[in-house]
């Protein structure tokens, strides 16, 4: 049994231009142990996924309209506000984008991790002060003693950002969901919070979804890629493959258009146009008025996801060769 | 040796009078030769965008000289500003913000030419209109149409069409392809290189993401808390830096490759950015720097060749001549 599944989740939302899907029939799972990159651009449905496991889509203007999530098998969409919010950040917790916004600015950063052994009935061993001290050491704050009893503004943004981590991980949770945790940051800083979040996987055995468009990150961390693509998964592949031997063409197009910096490369390839309005998707696949490979087929039938190798999925008509 | 394009000489802008002023941009010299593209960077705080705008005579310079084609741009007044500004344009980094919501395209493109006269007849404006967003891949019916109207990527081109309406010698880009997604960043870089083969154009090109820089520059240049530590040519800087501090930018960036997971050696600054109130003595990076010594705190290092790569210049008493990015 997977740790978690989500399947075929539909999340909408109403606007003032009409009714849009921010996820359409989105499905995959998360085994314990592992990193589960949603790779995908703005509006792609990566943070809405995480908002749908975590109860946080707002209702109204938003709705879960079908589908499952199930943890250690039982469905949480079933479960009362309650039982949900004692699961959340308890066995599932969410790690925020935007630290400073997260933390609150009135209680001592000590405090807030504390509150996270209080509000779940914990009991370290030891005593929650110096479980809290404990953890600011692991994650690299100096002099943790007298830093404890200081307050979100007193911090670097790199160090909220640990904090931020440190309190999704206090009370060891099963699932970890990092909602582009290294996108505000600088190169410098992203690597201290990359290197923290590998550091925790490995410790911890819990299972990670990480959020991101960064492909430098996701090469650096994740085991397995779903990526998104207008409310849906177009493809899912383990890292190395993603990054070898891509078969959707937008993720295909994705890996052309990054340049590197190892390297001196000629000229980007990028992908032509933009991201579809969300109100007004294409008839079938919602790739295909940017895709090279698009045929009639495209634009009647929505591709489905479908396995294409071994512990991999794409859904795409016509799918890139296995290079 | 032909004059370069622009030559920066001492420049500091300082924030806040009174003992400790915050200095932003701290004694800066630098050249940029006509046609080339200088990439600058550094992390939040380290006067990136003060040194920017003081260039742009948005802010004044504390002291210091910048020269634009022969014209001081630090003293330009009147009429000597207005045709200063004519040359050196700049695309900003939020194309949201950055064109008026309630001006046609039409008119936001010709309104530096009414701005300019004697540059381009009135009757011929449509027609230089049209031809600007086709050379930016726009199409001749979006001159019609309101900013709101765009995607992110079509704006940031309509903010480089405005920028080139003038042709100016200096193009400024601060954070031009930040606010766009991967496919989109990738469509407006190329068009950056594309204009400028073109129009022969020199561009300083700010940005923080260290790909980006490295793909579109001829030469680039590091700064720390004020301060240039590190420039020269971009393959030196990226593949063989010799200061401290370059190495551990560059090991840092995430490269887009599973299989070098765990090969390569990243180098963890510790603690944060000094306050550029309060900078430390000699060297500014000194108190992050795994390298220094007693010297460091003493002397301030002065950018100066310190390794056989041609045009690399150095500000670190210990420079290292033996790295080279392990990849």
């Amino acid at each position: 049994m997977a740790l978690l599944e989500v399947e075929n989740l539909q999340v909408s939302f109403d606007t003032a231009s009409g009714r849009i899907l921010a996820l359409n029939g989105v499905s995959f799972s998360l085994e314990r142990g592992e990193v589960l990159a949603l790779l995908g651009e703005s509006g792609s449905g990566k943070s809405v996924t995480a908002a749908a496991i975590m109860d946080l889509v707002p209702n109204p203007p938003g709705a879960i309209d079908r589908g499952s999530i199930r943890f250690h098998g039982a469905e949480l969409l079933q479960l009362s506000r309650n039982e949900r919010r004692d699961l959340c950040g308890n066995r599932i917790a969410l790690i925020f984008q935007d630290a400073l916004a997260a933390l609150n600015p009135v209680y001592s950063v000590g405090w807030q991790i504390a509150e996270m052994y209080r509000i779940h009935g914990r009991n370290p061993e030891g005593g929650v002060e110096k479980a809290v001290i404990d953890l600011l050491k692991a994650i690299g704050i100096p002099d943790p003693e007298r830093r404890a009893r200081q307050y979100p503004h007193e911090f670097s943004g790199g160090m909220r950002q640990r904090i931020m981590i440190a309190m999704a991980v206090a009370v060891g949770p099963d699932v970890i969901i990092a909602d582009e945790p290294t996108t505000a940051l600088d190169v410098t800083i992203q690597a201290q919070v990359v290197d923290l979040l590998a550091t925790i996987r490995k410790r911890s055995n819990a299972g990670m979804i990480f959020i991101t468009h960064d492909l430098g990150v996701v090469a650096e961390l994740a085991d397995r890629v779903a990526v998104m693509y207008a409310g849906r998964i177009v493809e899912t592949a383990n890292v190395f493959e993603l990054f070898e031997d891509a078969r959707h063409p937008y993720s295909v197009g994705l890996l052309a258009s990054q340049p590197r910096v190892d390297t001196d490369e000629d000229e980007l390839v990028p992908i032509p146009g933009s991201a579809p309005n969300p109100v007004a998707l294409p008839s079938g696949c919602a790739f295909r008025t940017r895709c090279p490979r698009a045929e009639g087929l495209c634009a009647e039938v929505i591709p489905p996801l479908e396995t294409v190798g071994p512990g991999r999925q794409a859904a795409c008509h016509f799918p890139v060769s296995p290079a | 040796m032909t004059e370069p394009l622009l030559k920066v000489q001492n420049l500091s802008r300082h924030f806040g009078s009174g003992a400790t002023p915050v200095r932003a941009v701290d004694d800066v010299s630098f050249e940029i030769a006509r046609g080339e593209t200088l990439g600058l960077v550094g992390e939040s705080g380290c006067g990136k965008t003060s040194l920017v705008r003081t260039l742009l005579k948005l802010g004044p310079a504390t002291s210091g000289s910048a020269v634009l084609d022969g014209v001081e741009i630090t003293k330009a007044r009147g009429s000597e500003l207005h045709e200063l500004r004519r040359n050196m344009q700049v695309v900003f980094q939020d194309p949201y913000q950055s064109l008026n919501p309630r001006m046609r395209v039409d008119r936001l493109i010709s309104e530096p030419w009414a701005l300019h006269p004697g540059l381009v007849p009135k009757a011929r404006w449509r027609e230089e209109t049209v031809k600007l967003l086709e050379s930016v891949g726009l199409r001749a019916e979006h001159a019609d149409r309101y900013p709101s109207e765009f995607s992110g990527g079509q704006r940031q081109r309509l903010g480089i069409a405005r920028a080139l309406t003038l042709n100016p010698t200096l193009l400024v880009c601060d954070e031009p392809v930040s606010a766009l997604d991967v496919s989109v960043q990738a469509q407006v870089v190329n068009l950056l290189a594309k204009l400028r083969r073109e129009r022969n154009l020199a561009m300083l090109f700010v940005a923080h993401d260290l790909a980006v820089v490295r793909h579109v520059s001829d030469r680039v240049m590091v700064m720390y808390l004020g301060k240039i530590i590190e420039t020269g040519p971009k393959q030196s800087i990226f593949s063989a830096p010799a200061h401290p501090y370059t190495q551990a930018l560059m090991s840092a960036v995430p490269t887009p490759d599973p299989r070098l997971r765990g090969h390569r050696k990243r180098i963890v600054l510790q603690g944060d950015l000094p306050s550029p109130a309060n900078p430390p003595s000699g060297c500014r990076f000194r108190t992050r720097c795994w390298k220094a010594t007693s010297i460091c705190t003493e002397q301030e290092p002065a950018l100066t060749a310190r390794t056989a790569a041609p045009g690399l210049l150095t500000a670190c008493h210990h420079a290292d001549t033996e790295f080279a990015r392990r990849l």
